[in-house]
């Protein structure tokens, strides 16, 4: 019933939206070709370069950022596997189990996820500096702070959508109730795991504070520290921030395109009551 | 086997939160906890008096024994140097004296080792062996002799009272602070102005966005995939990419906007305070109302079409029905899509970092980077840890807000 006017307007309205999404993505890509001369002055806006170069990102092999993004890469995949883990099994304890004190931990979990991160940083480093853990990969302990409410929350949610004659005819059939999780619960719920593990991925892969006080050190930068670090105090190149920005969103993108559907059940799930 | 097995059964639902609970405690509750602490002391690390958190005053026995050896020698060296047999007879009784005096202590103090916690009453008689000292000494260099380290030997003594280290709890002082501190009053209100303007407007753009989403037919699934992205990149990746679209000399952004006449230069809008906020919220708004879009538009996709296909039999408006169906419908959506971004602008702290820095001149500090810089850059995790807690305080009451105006139940659905 929509006239067609109005949907023209929907339509062009939609088109701009995406292009101010993707300009400065485009932009931003087209200046990391372009020589550090023809950054600055009278050609600054020129769209494209008659002198493409590819100088930006090999100067990035020199810098720290593949280093930094293989540190990413390995924190980010510890604290994906052990805060799934351990949200799977409290998730489902919260959406199947009886026990005493179930609201007071929901609660609880709600709280923490919606503390100022802030609060948590200055014991969280003098415990580090007192333990000698800053610079190490044991930053991925308090990464559970900022990951695992919200992988609870998902994965309640994911366990609350399991029949549950499923678990009925298991007990029947005499299976303890760890077997009836591990062998049928587990892989119905599947999907929802993947989902909670992606969003734990992408939370830890984009966070920053924690990764910028605990791991000072340039050789355990994550690729948001690291990156930050390129602007410079007296001198910006940027070319090569250019063009590091182009290489640490590829990740991004990679996921964000294969898993669009998984990410935004996830991101809706305590939104939408079903 | 059988046993274990029945045991685990039995409690499954405690054995299978435990971890969650600790990681909990270790990483979430004992640091607030700590925090809170922290709050009422004057807790600095740069200064070695107060690098701790002290209850009671403490004595620190093994630096005063070395300051004691350090008198002796300097003792040692004068009686070496002195001319007057008058005078050396009274540095050998000052020498004993010394014994003596590092014995008192010591025992007022229990005769204990290491760094000995104990009351005022015992810090105020050390305090007065401490004058005694002085005094003895000073009484030394009126005699009239050849000496030979007089400097030395009054700054080893006035060393003394560094082995006092003084309570650093100071109640409620950091919090008085906070409110005579204008920083803190212009850094909040940066916060505020960013939180209550850039939600404003990615709610009512998102909202926008989310309704003629619910009606396009045609890409879909490209539209959700690239409304994703600015989400899902880096704040400070995001955050890098605008300060280049924004810089004075090269940044398109800031070239266009002072076209259009909304700067007067390019290089004013990271130069001056008020065209960075919006610098900043224009970033903000950028990467987070695609977001709130997708959750929205969530929300819209739940609401059955039955409900607008009667109400529209029944003569209703498209104004009407957005506003007896649609809304009411949203509300649980826009409600958590509100809350969460909301106090996530409150703690705004990687944007503004990367992207200002806070500059100009401290003008787009937010509280979260003030905070931060006490706590990092001056290292007074005192006064850093009152003004996060007092953040905290502001959380709970716009989370209390929230659920109080748009009247909605969170737990227990």
């Amino acid at each position: 019933m929509v006239n067609k006017k109005a949907e023209k307007l929907f339509a062009a309205i939609i088109v701009l939206y995406l292009l101010i999404i993707v300009f400065p993505f485009i932009w931003v890509g087209l200046t990391s070709f372009k020589p550090e001369s023809e950054i600055w002055g009278s050609e600054a806006l020129k769209v494209f370069s008659n002198n493409s170069t590819i100088e930006h990102y090999q100067a990035l092999f020199k810098a720290n950022i593949l280093n930094s993004l293989k540190n990413s890469f390995i924190i980010s995949s510890i604290t994906t596997i052990y805060v799934t883990l351990v949200a799977s099994f409290c998730a489902y304890a919260i959406a199947r189990l009886k026990f005493r004190g179930k609201n007071i931990l929901l609660s609880v979990i709600l709280a923490t996820s919606m503390f100022p991160q802030m609060i948590v940083i200055g014991p969280i480093y003098n415990a580090f500096v007192k333990l000698g853990w800053t610079n190490s990969y044991f930053i991925t302990l308090p990464y559970s702070m900022i990951t695992l409410p919200v992988a609870i929350f998902i994965l309640v949610t994911h366990f609350a959508k399991v029949p549950k004659e499923m678990e009925e005819s298991a007990s029947i059939d005499g299976a303890s109730k760890m077997r009836t999780f591990i062998k049928i619960i587990l892989p119905l719920a599947l999907p929802g795991i993947f989902t909670s593990a992606i969003i734990t991925f992408i939370g830890v892969w984009n966070e920053f504070l924690l990764s910028l006080t605990l791991n000072s050190d340039s050789n355990y930068h994550t690729a948001t520290v690291a990156i930050s670090f390129l602007r410079g105090q007296f001198q910006i190149f940027w070319g090569q921030v250019t063009a590091a920005t182009i290489v640490v969103t590829i990740p991004t993108l990679i996921i964000v395109i294969l898993f669009q559907k998984q990410i935004i059940s996830g991101l809706t799930s305590g939104a939408v009551k079903e | 086997m059988n046993k274990i097995l029945k045991f685990f059964d039995r409690h499954l639902a405690y054995i299978m939160i435990i971890p969650a609970i600790i990681l909990i405690l270790l990483f979430s509750i004992l640091p607030i906890v700590e925090s809170l602490k922290y709050a009422f002391f004057d807790f600095q690390l740069n200064d070695q008096k107060k690098s701790g958190i002290y209850m009671s005053s403490n004595y620190n026995i093994p630096l005063a024994e070395e300051t004691f050896e350090y008198i002796d020698y300097y003792l040692e060296i004068e009686e070496s140097a002195v001319q007057k047999s008058e005078t050396s007879q009274y540095i050998i009784q000052l020498r004993g004296d010394m014994k003596n005096y590092q014995q008192e202590i010591n025992s007022i103090l229990g005769n204990k080792s290491g760094i000995v916690e104990t009351n005022e009453e015992n810090i105020a008689a050390i305090k007065k062996i401490n004058t005694d000292i002085y005094s003895a000494l000073g009484k030394l260099y009126e005699k009239d002799d050849v000496f030979n380290s007089e400097e030395d030997m009054l700054a080893v003594a006035s060393e003394l009272d560094t082995s006092i280290i003084d309570s650093n709890f100071i109640g409620l002082d950091n919090f008085k602070q906070i409110l005579r501190d204008t920083r803190v009053v212009y850094t909040l209100t940066v916060t505020l102005i960013f939180t209550v303007i850039s939600v404003f407007f990615e709610l009512v753009l998102g909202l926008l966005l989310a309704l003629i989403m619910n009606k396009a037919m045609k890409g879909r699934g490209l539209i959700r995939t690239i409304s994703l992205i600015p989400w899902a990149i880096p704040t400070s990746v995001a955050a890098l990419m605008w300060a280049y679209l924004y810089n004075g000399s090269s940044g398109i952004v800031a070239n266009v906007f002072s076209t259009i006449g909304i700067i007067d230069q390019p290089t004013d809008l990271l130069l001056t305070a008020k065209a960075a906020i919006g610098a900043i919220i224009t970033a903000d708004v950028w990467k987070t109302t695609p977001y709130m879009a997708l959750l929205l538009l969530a929300g819209l996709q739940v609401i059955p079409n039955s409900l607008y296909e009667s109400s529209s039999l029944d003569g209703a408006n498209k104004l009407k029905q957005f506003k007896h169906i649609t809304l009411p419908l949203l509300k649980p959506s826009i409600f958590v899509a509100l809350l969460f971004r909301t106090l996530d602008a409150f703690r705004v702290f990687d944007l503004i970092w990367v992207l200002t820095g806070g500059g100009p001149g401290g003008t787009t500090e937010s509280i979260s980077i003030y905070a931060y810089k006490v706590m990092f850059a001056q290292t007074r995790f005192g006064y850093g840890s009152a003004m996060v807690l007092i953040m905290a305080i502001a959380v709970g009451i716009i989370s209390y807000a929230y659920i109080k105006i748009l009247d909605v139940k969170i737990i227990g659905e």
